[in-house]
């Protein structure tokens, strides 16, 4: 009995003490929380958007901090939350980091996770009778589309894939003369993979005049691509293009390998750009071109990438937009004279949300972003290429 | 029609894998009457660990990775079987069942944390041998596995029915209590079944690994399921009969597949399951008078 | 305080999801096929409550209904496995249902949009709480009136003649026929109860999460129902609770200070609760410490 008493007790303890507390009185902080997947196969994305924010907390800090609307200094603190990429994980986070004194919510890392959380929070602001949460969220990585005209607290900085495909396939249209054909490679149970194949990247091939042959399909842990490939094969496509993640584009590339399939040219999907698919299949991958929101093409993107990498972390599209989204919320903050004390935590998060909402274009890495009237971005992009084992830099339509 | 072949025939040879891990599966179910939930993660695990040994020889053969993988798939076939068999009491079936839940979920997790989740690239022995048999072609690498499943059996058997340890184990296995009245240490037992098992995850997981190119924690869920489905429709206990169920499976998973497309594939595979358990429960070589 | 309710209305769901898993082990049915109930009662409640408009009570009674009545049709059959091949069985009709719902679409035109389920992309805006203006606190309430008259039901079972009879099916099924019970009749009943519960809990589930897809039912949440009652142990409906608070409030949110090894420990410390306690975090010893220091006299 007594034993079993304080083992409630200390688990509610421990329940209690995993809440952030309260900023003390004195030093003027502001809290920006991170939020993503820490776990499971996507764990490399939380791990380098925490990074990210940790690098850029950094050098705004040491550039002096935020300048508050009394005038005072605020330093930037940053804590980064592990949702596990699961729905009632993330609402569970949000809803601690609302209930804490967190001015604002970098995050979440998975779509699947992003749609619930934007359900919950309020639709409309100001609408008295919409219970939602009233909490400013500017995701950094989930990038399936048309999410953040869900809720008006919800701001999103990731690419538009149907941007960035179009001048894709333009470009391959007047680069690439001999290619006519084009065939598809899809994740059919991956809701990110699947739009941008059949939402965005047949619709633009089609669009500049290529053919689209047909598409072949698999699941997301699937290992056995051997009839996929092989209808590829019958189709002799001139170009294939998979929109898939890392795990399973490297197990079709190894199969269309063993087939002896190669195309004149390989498109892959914007999120596989990254480390991952190289360090599963570097060899295989070799001529992939990609678009993406990020490469080192200039001082500011090689500084960001170095200083992220101090923390441990990798630069790429998902990991800089969280370092851009830092430096977004600095402006946003200063420009909307935020106050960062203990009691007026509300109302800096409807600043925040009224500021980002005002945004008509906002600084990137690569460039000028333009900000979208459904809260969306478009962003700057280039197109890199899979060469001796690195993604290089191919085509700089900037 | 020779398309239709091809497929089948690229499942069967794919199918190899899951008989290889359903060996394992079946194998210590036949043993000790239990589940071993986490059997795949282990075996995903162990071939992880092969990829030390490139780690520490840099540019080692890719059977130095796979003895490597035998190690580390012994060695955690041990660790499970401390850490959810020993010390539970033999009554509690169900305190296994989650005891091992929980070290898949444990794999899972240390797996994700050393490798940031990032899929490692795997070396593979004849991966660009294709063989070709008139119109249709077979993989070299999965013939390998189909061979080596072959081996292992053929191992195993010799192992159960020619050895005293084999003897020792199908004794446990029938009647615990008058095994140990006759002198047999039943934990020896179960920690060679385990450590036996092991080996051979370790070995499945590495060839798996090849076989697809790359090793990710996305491995472990699906080769867990198919694993238990392999098992039952192979007959509880039974080798042999994981075998044909693993190659059976494979088959029928690129028959549907070819059929109705990749999203209602699995749903075929569970129905599949169903006809073997209404028509056949005790699967194709249904084992010896078992309870349960 | 948010967050605490927020946290109180996932142990609540999680609660009538072990519960679920409960009532079967009380018969020595170990099914993996509760998320797949689960997953049944969400997606009727979700679009009774989106598609057609209806209020949420009678929507969550029929999602109840119809996990029901497919637990009932799933009954039948699995009488004729026991053991570990239910298990694969009832694991093998859970994916099922889920890929059914992975490729299931049904999507009617609202205005300029379109709601609905669509197989892959999932079931979006089931914004039934927020749009009514149900605060935190009050969905919170509900959930556990739900919660609350559930376990009540299965905590009057337990003290009558059909928890008996449930018991004594899982102890010893020939000795249960041997004095009269009607093995097919308590099993396929506990199953169907099982169904019941595990589709008012989907229910609830769509609605607090407002977007569900065919992967939050997949074999984690599964093995998820079974864990509950396994580790909290079957002597009482409190077990399960319990292990639900154990899991969902301790290791998932009040190990969060620990940063990364949270996940770690996670997968341990399951292994350790059960080496420690095989019949789980509330054993009968346990209870009849607890029924004497609050009840003083003996248990029926």
């Amino acid at each position: 009995m007594k034993t079993l008493a304080t083992a409630v007790a200390a688990a509610l303890a421990a329940m209690a003490l995993g809440l952030p507390s309260g900023a003390t009185a004195q030093e003027r902080t502001v809290k920006i929380a991170g939020f993503g997947a820490k776990s499971g196969v996507v764990r490399s994305f939380g791990v380098n958007s925490e990074a990210a924010m940790l690098a850029a907390a950094e050098d705004i800090n040491k550039a002096g901090g935020i300048k508050l609307g009394d005038g005072a200094k605020g330093k930037v603190v940053v804590e980064f939350l592990d949702d596990r990429c699961t729905a009632e994980e993330g609402i569970s986070v949000i809803r601690r980091i609302a209930s804490a004194d967190w001015l604002v919510a970098v995050g979440p890392t998975c779509s699947n996770v992003a749609e619930p959380l934007f359900g919950i929070l309020q639709k409309k602001v100001g609408d008295a009778g919409d219970s939602g949460l009233q909490m400013p969220v500017f995701t950094d990585v989930a990038i399936k589309g048309g999410l953040a005209k869900i809720s008006e607290w919800a701001f999103r900085n990731v690419p538009s894939e149907a941007t960035m495909y179009s001048s894709l396939f333009n470009h391959v249209r007047t680069e690439f003369p001999q290619v006519k054909t084009i065939y598809g490679g899809v994740e059919e149970d991956f809701a990110h993979s699947r739009a941008s194949w059949y939402a965005v990247m047949k619709d633009r091939a089609n669009a500049n005049g290529l053919q689209v042959l047909g598409e072949s399909k698999w699941l997301l842990n699937d290992t056995n691509f051997a009839t996929q490939v092989r209808e590829m094969k019958k189709a002799n496509p001139d170009a294939i293009a998979i929109a898939a993640h890392p795990f399973t584009t490297c197990g079709v590339l190894k199969e269309m390998q063993r087939q002896g399939v190669k195309p004149k040219l390989l498109i892959g999907l914007t999120s596989s750009s990254s480390l991952e698919t190289l360090e599963g299949c570097a060899k295989q991958a070799e001529g992939m071109i990609i678009p993406t929101s990020f490469a080192p093409v200039n001082a500011q993107a090689t500084a960001a990438a170095k200083s992220t990498a101090k923390f441990k972390g990798n630069a790429d599209l998902h990991s800089m937009a969280a370092w851009e989204n830092m430096f977004i919320l600095k402006g946003v903050m200063e420009s909307e004279n935020v106050l960062a004390k203990p009691d007026s935590v509300q109302a800096d998060r409807r600043k925040i949300r009224d500021g980002l909402a005002k945004l008509k274009t906002t600084d990137g890495l690569l460039g000028t972003t333009r900000r979208t009237a459904d809260r969306e971005a478009e962003k700057p992009y280039v197109f890199v290429r899979a060469k001796n084992g690195e993604w290089t830099v191919y085509h700089n339509p900037l | 029609m020779f398309d239709l072949l091809q497929s089948i025939l690229d499942g069967v040879m794919f199918g190899a894998t899951y008989a290889l891990i359903g060996i394992g599966f079946t194998l210590v179910f036949g043993v000790m009457h239990k589940i071993n939930m986490a059997y795949a993660a282990a075996s995903v695990g162990g071939a992880y660990g092969g990829l030390l040994v490139l780690v520490a020889f840099k540019g080692a053969p890719a059977w130095a990775v796979f003895l490597g993988a035998c190690l580390a798939g012994g060695i955690l076939g041990y660790v499970v079987y401390l850490a959810c068999f020993h010390f539970i009491p033999l009554g509690s079936p169900l305190a296994t069942l989650m005891s091992t839940v929980g070290m898949l979920l444990l794999i899972d997790e240390v797996i994700v944390h050393s490798t940031d989740g990032m899929p490692q690239n795997y070396p593979a022995m004849f991966d660009d041998v294709m063989l070709q048999v008139g119109e249709l072609s077979i993989r070299g690498d999965l013939l390998l596995i189909f061979g080596a499943s072959v081996a292992c059996m053929a191992a195993l058997l010799a192992l159960l029915y020619r050895t005293r340890l084999g003897l020792a184990t199908r004794a446990v296995s029938q009647q615990p209590v008058a095994a140990q009245l006759c002198g047999i240490r039943v934990a020896q037992v179960n920690i060679a079944t385990f450590v036996i098992t092991g080996v051979l995850g370790g070995l499945a997981g590495a060839l798996i690994g090849a076989s697809v190119g790359a090793l990710s924690p996305l491995l472990t869920v699906p080769l867990t399921v198919k694993g238990l489905i392999v098992t039952v429709i192979g007959g509880l206990g039974s080798i042999p009969g994981a075998i044909i169920a693993g190659l059976l499976v494979g088959g029928f998973e690129n028959l549907f597949q070819q059929f109705r497309g990749v999203t209602e594939r699995d749903l075929y595979v569970m129905l599949l399951l169903f006809v073997f358990l209404v028509f056949r429960p005790g699967g194709i070589f249904a084992s010896g008078a078992g309870r349960d | 305080m948010d967050f605490y309710y927020g946290l109180a209305q996932i142990i609540g769901v999680h609660t009538l999801l072990g519960l679920s898993a409960y009532i079967l082990l009380l018969t020595g049915q170990v099914s993996l096929a509760q998320a797949g109930f689960f997953a049944i009662g969400a997606y009727v409640a979700g679009m009774l409550t989106v598609l057609t408009g209806w209020p949420l009570l009678p929507a969550l009674a029929v999602g109840g209904l119809v996990g029901a009545a497919v637990a009932c049709a799933v009954g039948f059959p699995a009488l004729r496995v026991r053991g570990l091949m239910l298990v694969i069985a009832t694991l093998a009709f859970g994916e099922g249902v889920r890929l059914f719902f992975f490729n299931f679409d049904y999507q009617i035109a609202r205005g300029d949009l379109r709601v609905g389920p669509l197989g892959g992309e999932g079931f979006r805006q089931i914004r039934y709480f927020p749009e009514n203006g149900w605060t935190t606190l009050e969905v919170m309430l509900f959930i556990w009136a739900i919660v609350a008259t559930v376990m009540a039901v299965l905590w009057w079972f337990d003290r009558s003649r059909y928890g008996a009879v449930l018991r004594a099916v899982g102890e010893d099924e020939v000795a249960a026929q041997s004095v009269g019970i009607n093995l097919t009749a308590v099993k396929v009943s506990a199953m169907t109860i099982g169904g019941a519960i595990a589709g008012i809990g989907g229910g609830l589930y769509a609605h607090y999460t407002t977007h569900i897809e065919h992967t939050s039912f997949n074999i984690l949440v599964a093995t998820f129902a079974l864990a509950y009652p396994i580790v909290g142990g079957l002597a009482s409906v409190f077990g399960t609770l319990a292990a639900v608070v154990f899991v969902q409030g301790f290791l998932i949110e009040g190990l969060r200070f620990l940063g990364d090894w949270r996940n770690l420990l996670f997968g341990a410390l399951i292994v350790l609760a059960m080496n420690l306690r095989p019949h789980g975090l509330i054993d009968a010893r346990v209870l009849a410490r607890l029924a004497r220091a609050f009840g003083g006299g003996r248990r029926a």
